[in-house]
């Protein structure tokens, strides 16, 4: 479903990541791990579109993201961000935010798939769809942003931090709908998280970064097993 | 041992649209010694705001009202705006989330702590309030602290800056501190450090520490009791070497919600909020 091979990325000279590859199957659930500024939010945007100075190939579902048209991506992947607060606009009504990548894109019936996707989520009923993201929770607000990020029926989500603005009682209802979703809907998830413990629950592969570079790709088994080669990932372990 | 802190029946309540008023923090007592005091809860449990009016930095449209409230034998409750600002940073002093926000961006670390060093004590002299500060940065582990010193905040990283601003509220040595999510903002690598440097600080200076989180593991590893709030109000305090055997269905469901690494696979426990709770 996506494959990355040789990705590097720098902001005017500092390098965010080095050398970077992944692969990851359709349906699977990956996840990547590190600390802050160590490059895994950096990949998330690049793979979407968001960075313009990179090099390397990145592939989704076999078409080369440099040659393929933006709309037609958007229908492949789509993303959620961290903090629910700041990704929807502050001025529109939640149905109008989820119903505008479906507007954009042409897609017929905006109206009635924008009521099933909030139902999909968990925010039915008449009433959610006319209300101001001001006027709902931190919680519900990143439904929304689900809700948004699936209006296309993108193949591939990208999540980035999508619990950690949260408090740890609205985390497990995220989690749960996400994995719901995936389970569903047949998606495939790219997670990034400083939580190994969210990680670990969530996806079957990971890989651990620090300083722009992969330290080591390990599955749920061997994080499990404490089957891992590199210190810096018995570190975060013992953190956690 | 006497008690530190002494909170009887504290209300703090906003006022709303209608005219009416909203409780925030309903009937809370609290008694802390030289201890680690841990306060968990969810967003809006009013958690912050008990720290805070025991600080007194309310905003003045809050509508606050307590039986007792003392701090080292001195009554808070009838003190004057003076008398508690004196003690504010002398003190007690207060650790916010995320030093982005709470560190003044147009000026160097060290100015910042040699500022409130000689607020404290102005026969202090410049030279010596720098060598102050240059021990306090040492203390908090801040490798190259001269260097440190003469940089700005957005020039640290996240983890540098919470360690700069616990060094400039223990400079002055204050009796309590209150940490209101000190490290939310960090790593997890970090976050340890973090916590071991508050907790050597307060071990050493015999300080009282309130550390409010909403995470109920962090907490229980870190403090020697913990106070759950929900909805305004206690639920329950528990020795957070016995938080296993926590009673009440609030506590166990903030516990159990949490993923584990080595956890089930199967979805995860949410919580089933029931109305009795927020009465109790």
């Amino acid at each position: 479903m996506l494959e990355v091979h040789d990705l590097s990325v720098d902001f005017s000279g500092k390098i965010a990541v080095r050398n970077t590859g992944l692969t990851v199957q359709s349906g699977e659930s990956f996840g990547l791990v590190g600390e802050s500024g160590s490059g895994k939010s950096t990949i998330l945007r690049t793979i979407m579109g968001l960075n313009r100075s990179w090099s390397g190939t990145i592939r989704i579902d076999g078409l080369d993201i440099r040659k393929t048209p933006r709309k037609q991506l958007a229908r492949l992947v789509q993303m959620v961000f961290q903090d629910p607060y700041s990704s929807l606009h502050p001025r529109y009504v939640i149905g109008q935010q989820v119903a505008e990548p479906m507007r954009i894109n042409g897609l017929p019936n905006p109206e009635k798939r924008t009521a099933e996707l909030l139902e999909f989520v968990g925010l039915g009923g008449p009433r959610f769809q006319f209300r101001f993201p001001h006027e709902l929770s931190g919680g519900q607000r990143q439904r929304v942003a689900i809700a948004r990020a699936l209006a296309l029926s993108p193949k591939l989500l990208l999540l980035d931090e999508p619990t950690s603005a949260l408090d740890v009682s609205i985390q497990a209802e995220i989690l749960n709908l996400l994995n719901r979703l995936r389970k569903e809907l047949g998606l495939t998830f790219v997670i990034v998280s400083h939580d190994l413990a969210v990680i670990s629950y969530m996806c079957e592969r990971l890989m651990v970064m620090r300083n722009a570079e992969p330290v080591e790709t390990l599955t749920r088994e061997q994080l499990r097993a404490r089957e891992i080669a590199d210190d810096y990932t018995r570190a975060l372990i013992a953190a956690a | 041992m006497s008690n530190l802190v002494e909170i009887e029946n504290l209300r703090v309540s906003f006022r709303n649209d209608e005219g009416g008023y909203n409780d925030a923090v309903r009937g809370v007592s609290l008694t802390l010694g030289r201890e680690k005091l841990g306060i968990v809860g969810e967003s809006g449990s009013g958690k912050s705001l008990t720290g805070r009016a025991l600080l007194g930095v309310l905003p003045p449209y809050a509508r606050v009202s307590v039986d007792r409230m003392s701090f080292d034998g001195i009554d808070l409750k009838s003190a004057s705006p003076r008398l508690r600002r004196s003690l504010r940073g002398g003190r007690m002093g207060m650790i916010l989330q995320d030093p982005k926000f709470s560190l003044n961006p147009v000026m160097t670390v060290g100015k910042q702590i040699v500022e409130a060093i000689r607020i404290g004590d102005r026969k202090v002299g410049a030279a010596e309030a720098r060598t102050r500060a240059i021990a306090v940065l040492e203390s908090v582990h801040i490798r190259d602290p001269e260097r440190v010193l003469d940089l700005y905040p957005h020039e640290l990283s996240g983890g540098m800056g919470q360690r700069v601003m616990i060094g400039m509220m223990v400079v002055r040595e204050p009796d309590l501190l209150i940490a209101d999510e000190p490290t939310s903002a960090l790593d997890v690598t970090v976050r340890t450090q973090v916590l071991s440097i508050l907790d050597e600080l307060v071990t050493r200076r015999g300080m009282g520490l309130i550390f409010i989180s909403h995470d109920l593991h962090l907490v229980s590893r870190f403090c020697d009791r913990v106070i759950v709030m929900y909805a305004g109000r206690i639920v329950e305090s528990i020795e957070a070497s016995r938080l296993s055997e926590a009673q009440h269905p609030y506590t166990q469901g903030l516990l159990s919600c949490l993923p584990q690494i080595d956890g089930s696979l199967e979805p995860l426990p949410v919580l089933n909020r029931q109305a009795s709770w927020a009465e109790a």
